[in-house]
């Protein structure tokens, strides 16, 4: 196979998966805002308005979901056979997360995902659901008596949010500061990324390119 | 080579966690209320102040000016008065450490209030005996919420002005707010100026919008 030139790109995501990760990020971070102001007494002055914040915050969450169904009604099968991409781990990707904690020798040969965004995918997925479950629960609490009662609702979605805080951070600083992997911003933006980048980072899908 | 489903196992168990933890209901919120003692106070305070949540319905929060406030007691009464943020703190107080309970399921333990039992000022006002109900009026316009005159003289109930050794903050309701440990946050109103003796039941803000009136904690509002 010939050297690769620098300027030479393959893509990466297509536009439905660049759209569910934009749509995920947008709404998410609209959420963290308005569920931070209307929780932390540090920005609870801000938060006179609780109303508009909630309002905002419930939009979001709605939003998130309509426009994930919009996906998988357009896009459905695509979208279904990244998810299985996520889904599987194979020997490589097991070796990848053993490596991922002791950095010693070679980084295990990764494809398309490597295995810690694989892991990424499937925990945001379940702090989805758990969000919404948690978060339905707290509206429903709060506009009708029947559903009140000894409840844990809010406990689950604060400590949903603390788990998903460090991960989002540690998923930014990898996308915009961390020099080696930020090139992959670019992929999740114009669907492309460069070859001799996803050579060294994800060999098994660009050898198959 | 082998693959396995890590990824449906990953999101089956988050969700998982999740669901035990809603199912687990107030138990779990009664068993992480300790570990919530264990963050330093600098931390708490900016993350969740000591598990504090602060609502309030209309913006922004009532300030507090020692010059004008006053604390009116009206209504059915021989001797009303007008109380200044001195004389207030004047009358004989009281020292209490109680649990706060808000009926979206937060749970404040051992706060440390200081202030004047409503016994005390019933003493000063003399309610009349047609004085059924107690209505406390918040700064906070339309906040109001009502109380029996039984209830007002319940142990713990207070108007508290001091919280954790210090002044009430604006947060929680400066300069003095109701503290009713029995009863649901909502009826512990914040931000206080006026008390008015009433014959008949007024019902307060939350009961127009569907909270029960008599708001025991652990049995009411669905508990």
């Amino acid at each position: 196979m010939a050297a690769p030139t620098a300027t030479e790109l393959v893509r990466r995501f297509s536009p439905a998966e660049r759209s569910l990760h934009w749509l995920l990020a947008g709404t998410f971070l609209t959420m963290l805002a308005t569920g931070l102001i209307l929780t932390l007494p540090s920005l609870a002055e801000l938060a006179v308005g609780r109303q508009l914040w909630k309002n905002i915050h419930l939009g979001a969450a709605l939003g998130f979901w309509v426009g994930l169904l919009a996906l998988m009604s357009s896009a459905g099968p695509e979208l279904r056979a990244t998810a299985r991409e996520l889904d599987r781990f194979d020997d490589d990707d097991r070796r990848w997360l053993r490596w991922s904690v002791h950095r010693q020798g070679d980084e295990p040969r990764q494809a398309r995902f490597n295995a810690g965004q694989k892991l990424n995918a499937a925990i945001v997925a379940g702090l989805m659901v758990v969000f919404t479950a948690s978060g339905v629960l707290i509206y429903l609490q709060e506009t009708s008596a029947a559903f009140r009662g000894r409840t844990s609702a809010i406990l689950v979605h604060d400590i949903a949010t603390w788990v998903s805080i460090p991960l989002i951070l540690g998923h930014l600083y990898l996308a915009t500061v961390n020099r080696s992997t930020r090139h992959s911003l670019r992929g999740m933006i114009l669907g492309t990324v460069r070859r001799d980048w996803a050579r060294r980072h994800h060999p098994k899908w660009e050898e198959t390119l | 080579m082998s693959e396995i489903r890590l990824g449906r196992r990953a999101f089956l168990s988050v969700v998982g966690l999740g669901a035990v933890g809603l199912l687990a209901g107030g138990r779990l919120s009664g068993a992480a209320a300790p570990l919530g003692r264990l963050v330093p106070d600098g931390v708490g305070n900016l993350v969740s102040a000591g598990g504090w949540r602060i609502y309030a319905i209309s913006p922004p929060w009532p300030s507090f000016d020692p010059a004008s406030w006053r604390l009116e007691v009206t209504g059915e009464v021989e001797q009303p008065v007008k109380l200044t943020y001195d004389q207030l703190l004047a009358l004989p107080s009281q020292r209490q450490t109680s649990d706060f309970h808000c009926v979206t399921g937060w749970t404040v333990g051992d706060v440390r209030w200081e202030g004047v039992r409503l016994a005390e000022l019933w003493d000063r006002v003399q309610p009349k005996p047609t004085a059924r109900y107690a209505n406390f009026v918040s700064m906070e316009h339309p906040y109001v919420d009502t109380l029996t005159m039984e209830q007002t003289t319940l142990s713990g109930v207070m108007l508290g002005h001091r919280m954790d050794g210090k002044p009430l903050s604006q947060s929680h309701g400066a300069p003095v707010r109701l503290v009713i440990p029995e009863i649901y946050g909502y009826k512990n109103v914040k931000w206080l100026t006026r008390i008015e003796l009433t014959r008949e039941l007024r019902p307060g803000y939350w009961e127009l919008n569907g909270y029960d009136v008599d708001a025991w904690v652990g049995r009411s509002n669905g508990y």
